[in-house]
């Protein structure tokens, strides 16, 4: 009997069961299995770079509220709406592996978007990996996240600007824009090299700017020397030695590779303590309100990449939706967002319209839905208007723009306003007065325009040991410098001065000494010491 | 390298050591009264910072003369942290005091990012235009002041500690606490006041390097008290002298060294920046002392 009872009771408790599953999945317009797509944002929301993180996580909740209050995410047929799954970094490698191991493992997310600093992005992708996740990255800027061949990249896409990028439209600026405007107010000429200053950040991060900036130089051609390259460690705070070592290297601008903090510090510790007043270059994710607060009146006229502005709007189409999209994260949040909020905002409408086109949370079909989306750009300028991604690399293209802080009496801050490329510039870039170029015979403070005397000589110097011919202006003379009126006299002329420098026995100047005198010196004292202890 | 450009890094590596010696003598003089090593001396220094940025902000006063009112506040602050921190464990044994004291440091850190967020704070100084020709180098005039400052803060110090009472009673603790006590000297008034006093040097550490136009954020003071803690030990636990030798040579040597390194390096015909070195030759130079001289350049054995 009491058997009979149990199994009775048993019996009731699995029909009731059974019941109240149907019961429950009765009525929901939802996708059979699919209650939610669950993303999870990778961002340092603690530790250094917790305001960044904040502004990611801000941002895509932003995003995510409003893709929600229009139904959610269309997934074949029927609306799922978006829940958002907060994974810390707190702005280290070991936490970032941390964060996104648990995102995987116990949240059981479908897509991964952030990933801000490519040191901590390229310890944590590796879970991402092993567990074939989709991550669309919007925080790290070295390319090696997608191109790194020690693991699978495939699930990787990189929404952001890489290293190799930002150098690109910067240095294709300075050409186009800064160096005429140094040339012309300082009667250069123009087989001079631009003489490039480099400070950057002992990082992948900063490696990857300055190996930009070679690549740039190299592919375009661009008449540019790089006459010092100095690096620091990462949240340095005294740059006065470093900075002084790249001013006695003469340069006409200085490119800085550097985070928000250190950035400040660079500039203002340029200008005001070493007093090296050139033109500094600054990579986008310094495009900050703390950096104008920072610099202060330092920072004027300094140069500013950029894709997304707190300030500064591109004109154009993007405009208006620029504005709606601050006005609504100042409305939600009380502030205004940033670039790496922008990126991750765009991150979650990718996510969700690469769902939608796959039809299924499937992460395969989630990927290969990511690998030939194309959709209208969003709140950040794209090449030729569209977010898709590259075949090779799986990597955006942005559409970079340049911007030039220029002082606001009003507010007592610097604010930038967008100087290239000119189908978006606000104003035009300005050379200050007090500007001092690099290293050059010909520059002085009394800078001479076109309407001086100007002649088109021949003309041979100490470094181009060539007759060329162009025009010169003023006072053009400097030593070593030899000009003549026809190609046949400085021909003869330069032949003379060649043959005059072989026959002439100068006093031999001494050689530095090389590897081979430490070798030397370091082996005879090895001698004496084993002879030495030999007599002991 | 140009004489100028060699008499501008010096006096940069000055600064710095200015910083240092502050800081280690505050630290010298924690430990030479109650034998404890406080691990949170850098956050001691970013409140500091924090509370010259505070009132700056809010009064707008000159922030040199807001220095002494920073170093009040702070020697306030080291009152309660010996009283109600140290005091409590003293005798319990040194590992109780190191993780209070590395308690201290998260606490420390939370409470600022809590007050004033983790966003990065800076002021400007009222001379931050005026230079100083000396020869063929210009120094801002911000540098001299520090430099200056700093040496009439130790002037003062070594008179209050040689010739007022005060000064004579902590030497005696730190010499010999079971004598001091017998002798009626209050030793934990002595600790009370030697970690207000080593607050308040930490306090004008961080006063100093805000103004110059550092930044400062909740997480700035770890990589300065690592330092002290190198000049520290390089003077000589507890030696004063030694800390303000050691900040010295650490300050101009990890400014310089690098640079040196980097012509040596060209001699050999590699090109390579160790600029990046800096920090690095600070414990290059602590490992080099403790090996020739274990206790320190004026340390003294036992210690």
């Amino acid at each position: 009997m009491k058997m009979n009872k149990k199994y009775g009771i048993l019996f009731a408790v699995l029909v009731v069961s059974v019941l109240l599953v149907f019961a429950t999945s009765v009525g929901q317009s939802k996708e059979p299995g699919v209650e939610e797509i669950k993303i999870g944002i990778v961002a340092p929301l603690t530790g250094g770079a917790s305001t960044t993180g904040t502004d990611m996580w801000q941002s895509a909740v932003l995003a995510a509220e409003q893709i929600n209050a229009k139904g959610g995410v269309d997934v074949g047929g029927v609306y799922v709406p978006i829940t958002l799954v907060k994974g810390d970094t707190e702005t280290s490698r070991e936490s970032g592996v941390k964060a996104v191991t648990k995102l995987i493992t116990e949240d059981k997310v479908d897509l991964l978007i952030g990933g801000f600093s490519s040191g901590i992005t390229y310890a944590d992708q590796v879970v991402a990996a092993e567990h074939k996740v989709p991550f669309i990255i919007t925080g790290a800027s070295s390319p090696i996240v997608t191109r790194r061949t020690d693991i699978d990249t495939s699930y990787f896409f990189h929404h952001c600007p890489t290293t190799d990028d930002y150098p690109e439209a910067t240095l294709l600026f300075v050409n186009e824009v800064v160096k005429p405007e140094i040339y012309e107010r300082f009667n250069f000429s123009e087989d001079r090299p631009l003489r490039l200053g480099v400070l950057y950040q002992d990082s992948k991060y900063g490696e990857g700017v300055y190996e930009g900036i070679r690549k740039a130089i190299e592919k375009h051609n661009l008449n540019m020397e790089i006459v010092s390259a100095e690096k620091f460690k990462m949240s340095e705070t005294d740059f006065r030695t470093v900075l002084t070592v790249i001013k006695e290297s003469k340069p006409d601008v200085v490119y800085v590779a550097a985070f928000l903090n250190e950035q400040t510090l660079i500039v203002t510790q340029g200008r005001k303590d070493v007093g090296m007043n050139t033109i500094y270059l600054s990579v986008e994710c310094n495009d900050d309100p703390d950096y104008y607060t920072g610099v202060g009146r330092w920072g004027e006229y300094s140069i500013q990449e950029s894709r997304f502005s707190p300030y500064a709007i591109p004109s154009g189409p993007i405009h208006e939706v620029v504005e709606k999209f601050k006005e609504d994260f100042k409305n939600r949040w009380g502030t205004s967002p940033s670039m790496m909020g922008a990126s991750t905002y765009e991150g979650v409408y990718i996510a969700a319209e690469a769902i939608k086109n796959a039809g299924t949370l499937d992460k395969e079909k989630v990927r290969a839905s990511l690998v030939e989306l194309e959709m209208p750009q969003i709140v950040e300028v794209m090449q030729n208007g569209v977010i898709n991604f590259s075949s090779d690399y799986r990597e955006s293209k942005f559409a970079l723009y340049m911007e030039q802080l220029i002082w606001n009496e009003s507010v007592g801050e610097t604010r930038p306003k967008i100087v290239w490329p000119d189908s978006i510039k606000e104003t035009d870039f300005v050379l200050p007065d007090w500007y001092e170029p690099g290293s050059s015979p010909a520059a002085t403070a009394t800078a001479t325009k076109a309407t001086e005397e100007c002649k088109t000589l021949w003309y041979f110097d100490e470094e181009s040991l060539k007759c060329q011919q162009k025009e010169f202006c003023g006072m053009y003379m400097y030593k070593g410098l030899r000009t003549f009126e026809t190609e046949e006299e400085c021909k003869a002329a330069l032949d003379k001065y060649l043959r005059e420098k072989r026959e002439v026995k100068e006093t031999p100047a001494p050689e530095e000494p090389g590897f081979e005198a430490f070798l030397t010196i370091a082996s005879l004292l090895a001698i004496a010491y084993m002879v030495q202890r030999r007599r002991k | 390298m140009e004489p100028g450009v060699l008499i501008q890094i010096l006096v940069w590596g000055l600064y710095a050591g200015c910083i240092y010696i502050l800081l280690a003598i505050g630290l010298n003089l924690i430990f030479g009264v109650m034998k404890v090593v406080n691990f949170a001396h850098g956050e001691l220094l970013m409140l500091g910072a924090y509370a010259t940025f505070w009132i700056y902000t809010l009064s707008g006063v000159n922030p040199y003369l807001i220095i002494a009112l920073a170093m009040i506040i702070l020697g306030i602050i080291g009152v309660f942290i010996e009283r109600l921190c140290f005091r409590p464990i003293k005798g319990t044994g040194k590992l109780n005091e190191i993780f209070l004291s590395l308690g201290l440091i998260y606490l420390f850190q939370n409470l600022a990012a809590l007050l004033w967020t983790t966003d990065s704070r800076s002021i400007h100084s009222p001379y931050s235009n005026v230079s100083v020709s000396v020869g063929s180098v210009r120094l801002p005039l911000d540098y001299i002041i520090i430099i200056l400052f700093t040496i009439v803060f130790l002037i003062a110090f070594q008179l209050f500690m040689k010739r007022t009472t005060i000064g004579r009673a902590m030497r005696a603790t730190s010499q010999n606490r079971d004598a001091a006590a017998l002798m009626g000297i209050n030793v934990e008034r002595m600790d009370m006041l030697s970690f207000a006093l080593g607050s308040a040097l930490a306090a004008a550490a961080g006063s100093l390097w805000l103004i110059s136009g550092q930044i400062v954020d909740p997480y700035m003071g770890s990589i300065p008290a690592i330092k002290a803690f190198a000049v520290v030990i390089i003077g000589g636990l507890g030696s004063i002298p030694g800390a303000i030798v050691a900040g010295l040579t650490l300050g101009i040597a990890e400014n310089v060294v690098p640079l040196f390194m980097q012509s040596f390096a060209g001699l050999l015909g590699v090109s390579m920046s160790f600029t990046a070195w800096k920090d690095t030759i600070a414990f290059f130079i602590l490992i080099i002392v403790l090996v020739i001289r274990p206790t320190g350049i004026f340390g003294e054995k036992g210690e």
